[in-house]
């Protein structure tokens, strides 16, 4: 059973704790990840500019990478999703385009992979603290990774759940977005942000590091002292402490 | 006023001054909360939205891959009921004949109703031209017409604007001071236009739904300015867009549910009329001569392309204006063009065939894909943008920089040696900057993410870079996989092989 | 004699239907394919077969149409006949001191004897004389009395069909409008009124088919909502039977 590491360039290069609480919590359920090197990048950022030539390059480091891998797991709803767009992206290319449809059917969000696949919703987490959420956006509305968080926050030891006040509106990161339409994106993690501070929440924790990496920018930038956790570093952290 | 072709500002200008904009923004934020709030409200109670909103697509896919039968149904039945067609292959063509009937009537007054084909043929301006009054008069339209200004939102045309500016313009009409209360204003505007429609030679509605069995056009309205120009002048003009038919009254049961839902929340708007024909020779009322003018307009251009023919299915309900983050930031005047919010942003291209000068308005959006969401019809917006962006990359009209730095990108992630590369690179080359594990420069790409942001520095080490050791390590301590997991991990697989697997998407 | 706006319209009517077959061609060809010359299938067809099963009892209608007709700022009377109706309008039009009342030319309303119950109102019958401004007599009642052809539970609506008899204007122009609801007319689902539309065929509809759901209104200024833009704003659904 060859169940492969995802990791995304994001956690890659800034945020390799993800990846390393993701292999820790589920290495302790007697599922070993293994790395494949080849992969580099998912091609969003290419992708959602219009420059398909350039996420084919990126693109197939991810096919070679997960060939022949049974499961893939990703700390992140839209690297995940950008796989489903690989069989449009390789539709003149047969051999690609076989891997493509092969990798769909395999490659799962990391709360995905823990609630559906292995059936875990438990992870023996105790994490006293006060918590809210915020939905990706494509993980949530795209890939339909909803009720997954909710199941495995729900059975967080001491968790204390808050709701953040229109968390289904989008942090404004968008990729390129934040960096060509910087104003308007700015205005959005604000409103974000904004919401966030409502909650008086200590931990803001999310599925997607991109949209985690925004809003923790515009948290600190206003000196806001709300720590920012992915699922799998909070989980991991509550069961380590816990 | 909107202008198909270049624009002389920028999305990103346009953006800019509506984000400074206190009011705007405020009550753009106010109108698209609410009326979100209320389809969420109204669509829960009604239930099985997402069947509803399966049929409410199937139907319109449907209509429009047999448009040709359609549509012509429509014409005959409508010509049979005695309605003059007349048909539009562009704005121009379809004001012209708009205009000539005006002529030909003698008409010296219009009375209008809602009618965004008619912004879009730019109506008013060529009927003013030729010395035509020409009177919007549903609330919001009269009001920015009075103000000079196009909509800022296709169902709510006047949010923009605050009850004191509102009284400030109305007052001008009255020619006396109007309190800048509600009631007062309303109340003034409906003795107003009463008149009007009294003394109006022709009415001109748009057309939410043409019946194609029946050859019947349908109106959706609260005010009842739209049963107003189509019940008392003796002429009445119809702009249509040429996609706007559903094959039966049966099936307007689902444009009827999903429609003032998806709108405003309303299980149905106050009035919803089906006009089948003009006037009956004894009736007493209803007009005597009936027109409706077809426009295509860019509309036949989106046939047969498989990427943008689902646009239109669109029965322009607003519900991706008001689930847009990006619309509610900036209001509907910053897209530069008739229609706005997301749906804007891919129609105005679309219909104009010119993606390349419409200056980025498809940049104007972070993909999160909450107007798909919204949609009643399932139209893929978020997808559309892209598209978008793809075909003015391949057009050349890409931005120059960017092409590079994709170039750039490309490069970086064509291996992962060079991907290694490249992180250690940046792993040296930021240590001038970093502070506190943070990075507040605001230089070059930084610039726009740093005046809002502080940026993360790169990992000390990266993932990559610690693997084999984390790696090592778990290799000690190694508790075997419990069996139950490993039987559904194989059951999924075989699962998957057999072609059962649906997961995802 | 055929006169020159009807030669103007009869030119612009050659010319509309050749440019009829260029569109459709027009259409077809972007669509890649010969014109579709006859009705195709369609796979689906009204509303999701879950929903035709809803049918709701007396009550139950009753008591959603009340609801949702008072939630939009209308008001019900429950009413046993038409003597009750006539009281009703007649009192209403004491309590709003009522100049003038237009009612549709159908024997049932005449029935009402409204004339007798208001010899000081001056009462309109649409349409029954020729040579009068109808619309203006519409204009300027205070209050218009019309009997719902349907009525629908679900959404709180009831439909008025135009004739002869039956103005368009009478349930448009007036500042009131009380509309008579036999219960018997009044069903649960907007597809059962809607149907008949299509089992009727285009030759038998009428010019105007009206659905009204509550009195007009508009919140186009700062969100705030008013009653009565140019429609009535007071309307009254009295639930007969």
């Amino acid at each position: 059973m060859k169940v492969s590491l995802f990791i995304t360039c994001l956690s890659d290069a800034i945020y390799p704790r993800v990846g390393e609480a993701m292999v820790r919590l589920l290495a302790a359920h007697g599922v070993r990840l293994d790395f494949p090197p080849v992969q580099t990048c998912c091609g969003q950022p290419s992708y959602n500019s219009g420059y398909w030539d350039e996420t084919r390059v990126a693109a197939k480091t991810i096919l070679e990478a997960f060939d022949d891998s049974d499961f893939v797991v990703c700390p992140s709803g839209s690297c995940t999703y950008m796989i489903h767009h690989y069989p449009e992206l390789f539709a003149d290319e047969p051999v690609w385009l076989e891997k493509a449809k092969r990798l769909e059917a395999k490659a799962y969000e990391f709360t995905q992979f823990l609630v559906q696949v292995l059936g875990i919703t438990d992870l023996g987490a105790h994490f006293p603290h006060k918590v809210t959420y915020h939905p990706s956006c494509h993980g949530s509305r795209l890939l339909g990774v909803k009720d997954e968080p909710m199941a495995l926050l729900s059975q967080v030891k001491g968790l204390e759940l808050v709701p953040l006040p229109f968390a289904e509106d989008c942090c404004g990161f968008g990729g390129t977005f934040a960096i060509k339409m910087s104003d308007i994106s700015g205005a959005m993690v604000t409103e974000k942000v904004d919401h966030v501070k409502e909650t008086q929440a200590e931990v803001l924790v999310g599925l997607d590091m991109a949209c985690l990496m925004n809003i923790a920018g515009n948290l600190r930038y206003r000196n806001e002292p709300v720590r920012v956790m992915h699922l799998a570093e909070l989980l991991y952290e509550g069961v380590r402490t816990g | 006023m909107s202008q198909p072709g270049v624009m002389d500002t920028t999305v990103k200008e346009r953006a800019g001054l509506a984000l400074n904009d206190d009011f705007l923004r405020k009550a753009v934020k106010f109108t698209t909360e609410r009326l979100r709030n209320g389809k969420k409200s109204a669509s829960e109670e009604h239930g099985n939205w997402d069947e509803w909103r399966e049929r409410g697509r199937q139907i319109r896919l449907h209509t429009i891959a047999y448009l040709d039968y359609y549509l012509n149904e429509f014409v005959n039945n409508a010509r049979a009921n005695g309605v003059h067609i007349h048909f539009a292959d562009t704005s121009v063509e379809a004001a012209a004949i708009a205009l000539d009937i005006a002529a030909h009537k003698q008409a010296s007054t219009v009375v209008k109703s809602k009618s965004m084909v008619s912004e879009e043929v730019h109506l008013n301006h060529v009927l003013e031209s030729a010395g035509i009054e020409a009177i919007e008069t549903d609330l919001g339209e009269y009001i920015i017409q009075l103000a000079g200004e196009a909509p800022s939102h296709i169902v709510i045309p006047a949010i923009h604007k605050n009850r004191y500016q509102i009284a400030e313009l109305l007052s001008k009409e009255a020619g006396e001071i109007l309190e800048p209360d509600t009631t007062v204003l309303a109340g003034f505007v409906r003795k107003k236009l009463r008149e009007k429609f009294l003394e109006a030679d022709i009415g001109m509605t748009g057309c939410n739904f043409a019946i194609a069995e029946t050859g019947s056009m349908v109106l959706f309205e609260n005010e009842g300015n739209a049963r107003m120009v189509s019940t008392v002048p003796k002429t009445q003009i119809t702009l249509m867009g040429m996609e706007r038919i559903i094959p039966s009254w049966t099936d307007l049961e689902v444009m009827a549910t999903l429609l003032p839902r998806s709108a405003t929340g309303q299980k149905l708007t106050m009035y919803m009329s089906g006009i089948t024909g003009p006037r009956r020779t004894a009736d007493a009322d209803g007009p005597d001569e009936m027109h409706i003018i077809i426009v295509d307009n860019g509309r036949s251009l989106q046939l047969g392309d498989p990427e943008f023919q689902e646009l239109l299915n669109c029965i322009r309900c607003g519900a991706c204006l008001n689930a847009c983050p990006v619309y509610r930031h900036i209001g509907g005047h910053a897209y530069g063009g008739t229609y706005s919010g997301p749906i804007g942003a891919v129609l105005t291209p679309a219909l104009n065939g010119n993606i390349d000068e419409w200056n980025d308005i498809a940049g104007a959006s972070s993909l999160c894909g909450a107007c798909y969401e919204a949609c009643p019809v399932k139209i893929p917006l978020h997808d559309m943008l892209v598209y978008l962006r793809r075909r003015k990359v391949e057009d050349g009209h890409g931005n120059k920089m960017e092409s590079m730095g994709m170039k750039g990108f490309a490069a970086v992630v064509s291996n992962s040696k060079r991907f290694s590369a490249a992180i250690r690179l940046g792993q040296i080359g930021q240590k001038a900057v970093v502070r506190n594990n943070g990075i507040s420069l605001k230089l070059g790409p930084l610039k726009g993410w740093n005046n809002y942001r502080v940026a993360p520095s790169l990992a000390k080490k990266s993932f990559r870079q610690q693997w084999n050791k984390l790696d090592q390590e778990l290799n000690q301590e190694q508790p075997a996989m419990n069996s139950s997991v490993r039987s559904r991990m194989e059951q999924i697989i075989r699962e998957r092989e057999e072609g059962e697997d649906k997961h995802g998407h | 004699m055929v006169t020159e706006h009807q030669q103007w319209l009869a030119q612009l009517e050659k010319k509309s239907m050749e440019k009829q077959e260029q569109f459709m061609n027009d259409i077809a060809s972007k669509l890649r394919r010969p014109r579709q010359r006859h009705a195709p299938t369609q796979p689906f067809r009204g509303a999701p077969d879950f929903w035709t099963e809803l049918e709701w009892d007396e009550e139950k209608r009753i008591q959603a149409f009340t609801d949702n007709f008072v939630s939009v700022g209308a008001h019900i009377a429950r009413v046993q006949n038409m003597e009750e109706v006539s009281q009703f309008i007649a009192n209403k039009s004491h309590e709003l001191s009522a100049k003038y009342i237009i009612r549709q030319n159908e024997q049932a309303l005449k029935d009402l004897g409204l004339e007798e119950q208001l010899p000081d109102v001056q009462i309109s019958v649409w349409n029954n004389q020729a040579d009068e401004n109808w619309r203006a007599r519409a204009a300027e009642a205070d209050i218009g009395v019309v009997m719902a052809d349907y009525a629908t539970a679900y959404t709180g609506s009831v439909t008025v069909l135009s004739s002869p008899e039956k103005g368009r204007s009478v349930s448009l122009l007036p500042t009131v409008l009380i509309i008579i609801i036999p219960v018997d007319r009044l069903y649960t689902r907007l597809g059962e009124t809607l149907n008949r539309f299509d089992e009727a065929g285009r030759e038998n509809l009428p010019a105007g088919i009206h659905f009204i759901s509550g009195p007009s209104r508009s919140s186009d200024i700062e969100n705030d909502l008013t009653i009565g833009v140019h429609g009535p704003g007071i309307v009254y659904g009295l639930i007969m039977g």
